[in-house]
């Protein structure tokens, strides 16, 4: 092996995370190179010219809790990432009639008020409640989970931390918080409000991404996470990127190799190389190897372990849980290039409201409906869905007086019945369209070119497993010390020297980056211990 | 000074147990009940001459052995004699056989009492299930351990723990400890699971999942792909002693449980007054003084114990002005949601399965409860309509024979078929509960099962049917919720029967809850009653 593919750490995966991860380890001073499969890294946040002229945010199309940390350690402001804010949530309703949640405060309130004064009222109560609560959750982001097994000295104080920061909250806030976590949240919402499209749209935000109705227990808990965003001065969390999401992860890639790091294209790994217990390298698809003490995997938990690794190498309760980590997809993505600017039914002509989001969830029912549909195996004939017409922010998205529009689509199972093939995706792709029609009236015919991603498409492109946006569903039993497996949930692996960072890992899920960030820093901290002999990662634990 | 130490409202078995361990204990207590049986849901009708039927629970799967023991209820022996039918012992019949879940394309699946021969019944449907089923069964139980561990528990508050609160936490991570840090994490994961992805993890064979899953809903307004159905199935594994789909019933019927619970309370000293409904809780100085009867009477003790569920209690029969607001509207918002409804069937010969290759008819005469869940999709769908304010067109059905066992209960060569059939929304999208949609559910009942019963629509002799509402009235179940609330993981543990409250006490000095309303549930177990008198005799002192 030559000295030149000699490393201190490879990254196996260039996604947001992975390429965060590099960046902070390359800005310790590690040789660090990223692997990516594709032509470009991003993975499922990726802009890309499908169709000349028009570019689209192909998976992840906007920018929901990158953590500010981030944004400013690495410097992506100045690497070109610019955030331009979704200024608006509107609901366009069959009879015509619409609801809007907008930056200003007071036009919102007037909006709710049209649909349910009292609604209106309780709107500020419960924000006033959400933002203390997301406080009060938010450090969660940015610790390391401890090991319940056999939690260590650091392990207990960052409970202790937790606690104490825990006790800020009164008696009624930590009753909230109880309910947030246990609750759907049409039941949660139902406490609150009387309006049932408020509610239907409120709740849409808990459902993305998981294979869950409104009305299934466990939903209630995300709706904490448009607050969240609230705290960090930006509004409901949401931004849209200026050059399409692919431009977040091209910030950090630029970032990442300002400090000198390395990233290579159409380098698809095989399998991680092991010694004695721990990583030596890497060797690629095409017999390629590359040698480094550090091996880092950005991809999902199934692919980290049961992929890249000889389950024989683990030990077997980890293979179990690793087996039985769910991670079933539930959404599809539909982008359209338009001749023309799409028009609502509801707010003819143009306005502010076009830089917005438009929230296909015009009843409780309806979500409910969507997701019967697909949970035996099927996709929603009448789907939830989350539009973003990235051109109406950037015009640079499209060419001059036409347009882009992004369709985040749910719900679709991954193993649908019969299998995905071009009849059922071509169909699926109508069910978006034709619904979308009902509210966008021009829409049809002004349709040049449609890209449609199953849940199949979202794991053959972007290597997503089962086509889950969040490398593994979100559920309490999959999410802090339980993600992906207890002991193994603070980035090692029982491989020494072998990490994880990818959004299988806590706190996982959406453009967040946490995981990728605390990966490194673990790392980091593994390697300043003992700089340069074995480092003291955990024992693989077999049944004991 | 009051002439009782406690009035308990309600003669169910959870106001019962908690008189009779507060009668044992020296207090001078006396039980109400509106109606003239004890026993609340353990209740033995003769609705038709000769035929006595369990028109509540059907099946004795939940009660505490240790509230056994400590009444001296276990095991069959001498009647003693007394205030009860059947003294106070209970003689508890239990099948070898205790589910038979037919399918739709014929053949069913066994589950009995010896694991390694619901093996065998299961490798028709998966060799591989079958090799996996006594790994499952283990591991269930040291989960349901587990889960009797925190059941033991006071559950401590969330916020503004005091030096009580400490140390019931420190106890309760002592007696985790000693169940093991991995059952205890375990535990953790599980509970928050839907009961198809705890299944998902072992099984392939939808006809086992299905049968295991009913138990996982049971007596809640969801399906199995919802969160906290795993927990659901746990908790009836507590009730079963750790053991899966366990299936008894008490000689007699059910009612026999009630009078021997009356019969004990008695003998401790408890008075009982039956047929007295109590109108409202008298409160003086943010005090409990006694209750007022709707007849016209007061009774004076100086605490009131409920075991009515905590709308009724506190809503119902407590003048809203002795409640903060915050308190009411958490009261409020407690979800009731029945589910379940009953049809009962008298029949002129026994249900008769298609004799196939298996034991199945057999094991319905020998005492096995007949599970009409074929798969977790089936369920799911019976849910669907549910939610959308119907009763589920194909229902998840629970058949108990209980004549099989206990021949007594209809005359000679006569049965009885007691069916809970899910899902019967109490509040229906279209209207309410009437006589038509009553007939209508015990068709669909009788239908559904008749797919799997050929000689049942022949046998029928009688036919009852009570729907949500039926029994919300019958036996003071909120919303026919059999649970006095819904089980769900927001409404357990710290949250029942509202956060904050769990401990038995209320706001209003002297004024107790004891009912499944409170930690940890329904499902027949006693443990609330037991519970609550524990926490009123440690108040005393």
């Amino acid at each position: 092996m030559s000295a030149a593919n000699a490393y201190d750490a490879i990254i196996v995966g260039g996604g947001h995370n992975g390429l965060i991860n590099a960046a902070y380890l390359a800005r310790a001073g590690l040789r660090t190179v990223v692997l990516e499969r594709r032509h470009l890294v991003g993975g499922a946040a990726v802009t890309e010219e499908i169709f000349p002229g028009f570019k689209y945010s192909v998976a992840s199309y906007v920018v929901s809790l990158l953590r500010p940390e981030i944004i400013r350690d690495l410097r992506l402001a100045r690497h070109g990432l610019e955030i331009l804010p979704l200024e608006s949530t509107v609901t366009p309703l069959p009879n015509g009639d619409y609801l809007g949640r907008w930056a200003d405060h007071d036009q919102t309130r007037r909006d709710l008020y049209r649909h349910s004064p009292k609604d209106a009222e309780a709107y500020d109560d419960f924000a006033t409640l959400m933002v203390r609560l997301a406080w009060a959750v938010k450090p969660l982001l940015g610790i390391v989970p401890p090991d319940p097994l056999s939690p260590g000295l650091r392990d207990l104080k960052t409970l202790l931390m937790l606690g104490r920061h825990a006790r800020g909250l009164d008696e009624q806030q930590f009753h909230a918080l109880f309910k947030l976590g246990t609750m759907s949240a049409a039941d949660y919402l139902d406490e609150w409000f009387e309006s049932d499209v408020l509610k239907a749209t409120m709740s849409a935000s808990g459902i993305i991404g998981t294979f869950l109705g409104p009305r299934s227990p466990g939903t209630a808990y995300v709706l904490l996470h448009h607050y969240m965003g609230e705290i960090d001065g930006v509004f409901r969390a949401w931004g849209f990127a200026r050059g399409g999401n692919g431009m977040v992860s091209e910030s950090i890639a630029s970032s990442a190799k300002s400090h000198g790091a390395e990233i290579r294209t159409g380098a698809t790994v095989e399998r991680v190389l092991t010694a004695n217990g721990r990583a030596t390298g890497v060797v690629l698809e095409d017999g390629e190897e590359l040698a480094a003490k550090t091996v880092v995997s950005g991809v999902d938990p199934k692919r980290t372990f049961l992929g890249l690794l000889d389950p024989e190498e683990l030990p077997e309760d980890l293979v179990e849980a690793i087996r039985r980590f769910r991670i079933r997809g539930s959404s599809g993505k539909v982008n359209l290039s338009l001749s023309e600017a799409p028009e609502f039914s509801c707010l003819p002509g143009g306005g502010p409201h076009l830089r917005g989001a438009f929230s296909i969830s015009p009843s409780m029912d309806y979500l409910e409906r969507a997701y019967d549909d697909a949970k035996y195996g099927g996709f929603s004939r009448q789907p939830y869905m989350d539009v973003v017409i990235p051109s109406m922010i950037d015009p640079g998205m499209a060419p001059p007086g036409r347009h882009v529009m992004s369709i985040f689509v749910q719900y679709a199972a991954f193993d649908i019945e019969g299998g995905w093939d071009d009849a059922k995706r071509d169909a699926f792709g109508d069910a978006v369209v034709d619904t979308l029609s009902e509210y966008v009236p021009n829409l049809k015919d002004s349709i040049l070119h449609r890209q449609v991603l199953t849940p199949l498409d979202m794991q053959e492109q972007l290597g997503l497993t089962e086509g889950n946006i969040f490398h593994g569903e979100l559920t309490p039993q999959q999410l802090f010390f339980f993600r992906p497996s207890p002991t193994w949930a603070d980035y090692r692996t029982p491989v020494r020297g072998f990490y994880q960072c990818g959004s299988g890992t806590h706190p996982g899920g959406g453009v967040c980056g946490a995981s990728g960030r605390l990966a490194a820093l673990e790392i980091l901290r593994d390697l300043r211990r003992r700089p340069r002999g074995p480092q003291p990662g955990h024992q693989p634990r077999g049944r004991q | 000074m009051s002439a009782y130490d406690a009035v308990v409202i309600g003669a169910g078995h959870n106001g019962l147990i908690a008189a009779a361990y507060l009668a044992r204990a020296g207090l001078r207590v006396v039980v109400v009940e509106r109606g003239e049986a004890p026993g609340g849901c353990a209740a033995t009708e003769e609705l038709w001459p000769g035929y006595c039927v369990d028109t509540g629970a059907h099946s004795l799967t939940g009660i505490d052995a240790r509230v056994m023991a400590d009444l001296d209820l276990a095991g069959p022996g001498p009647n003693p004699g007394g205030a009860g039918p059947q003294g106070a012992r209970l003689e508890v019949l239990s099948p070898a056989p205790s589910v038979v879940a037919p399918q739709p394309e014929g053949g069913a699946l066994i589950l009995e009492r010896d694991p390694t021969r619901t093996a065998e019944s299961i490798r028709r449907f998966s060799p591989r299930d079958a090799a996996r089923w006594p790994d499952f069964v283990s591991a269930m139980g040291r989960a349901s351990r587990a889960l009797s561990v925190l059941y033991d528990t006071l559950p401590p508050r969330l916020a503004g723990a005091d030096r009580g609160d400490l140390w019931e936490l420190l106890r309760l991570g002592a007696r985790m400890g000693r169940v093991g840090r991995r059952d205890a994490l375990e535990l953790m994961r599980l509970i928050p699971m839907t009961i198809e992805e705890l299944l998902y993890e072992w099984f392939e064979s939808e006809a086992l999942k299905g049968a295991l899953a009913a138990d996982g809903v049971r007596g809640i307004c969801q399906g199995p792909l919802a969160s906290g159905t795993g927990y659901m199935f746990l908790h009836h594994m507590v009730g079963a002693g750790g053991i899966v789909r366990r299936r008894r019933q008490v000689h007699g019927g059910m009612g026999a449980l009630g009078a021997a619970l009356q019969h004990v309370a008695a003998a401790a000293g408890a008075e009982m007054r039956l047929g007295h409904e109590v109108a409202s809780i008298r409160v003086a100085d943010g005090r409990a003084t006694g209750v007022v009867l709707a007849g016209g009477g007061e009774i004076m003790a100086s605490r009131v114990v409920s075991s009515a569920d905590p709308g009724r209690t506190l809503l119902g029969l407590v003048d809203p002005g002795e409640l903060t607001p915050e308190f009411v509207r958490a009261l409020e918002n407690i979800k009731y949601r029945g589910v379940v409804a009953k049809v009962h069937l008298a029949l002129g010969e026994p249900p008769r399965l298609p004799s196939g290759d298996d034991d199945a008819p057999a094991a319905v005469l020998a005492g096995a409860a007949i599970t009409v869940a074929p798969s977790i999709h089936y369920i799911e769908r019976a849910y669907d309509d549910a939610k959308y304010g119907r009763p589920s067109e194909r229902p998840v059905l629970d058949a108990v024979l209980t004549t099989a066992l206990d021949p007594s209960l209809a005359p000679a060569g006569r049965h009885i078929l007691s069916v809970a059939a899910q899902y019967a929304p109490f509040q229906l999208a279209d209207g309410s509960w009437d006589d038509a949609r009553r007939e209508a559910l015990g068709d669909a009942v009788v239908g559904a099962l008749a797919e799997h019963i050929p000689n049942l629509e022949g046998a029928i002799l009688h036919r009852h049917v009570l729907t949500p509402a039926d029994l919300a009235d019958r036996f003071a179940l909120p919303e026919g919720n059999i649970h006095h609330g819904e089980m769900t993981l927001d409404q357990v543990f710290f949250g029942r029967p509202v956060a904050g409250w769990a401990r038995y006490r209320t706001p209003i000095d002297g004024l107790y809850l004891c009912g499944a309303g409170t930690h940890p549930g329904g499902g027949l177990n006693g443990r609330p009653g037991a519970a609550a008198a524990t926490r009123i005799l440690r108040d005393r002192r």
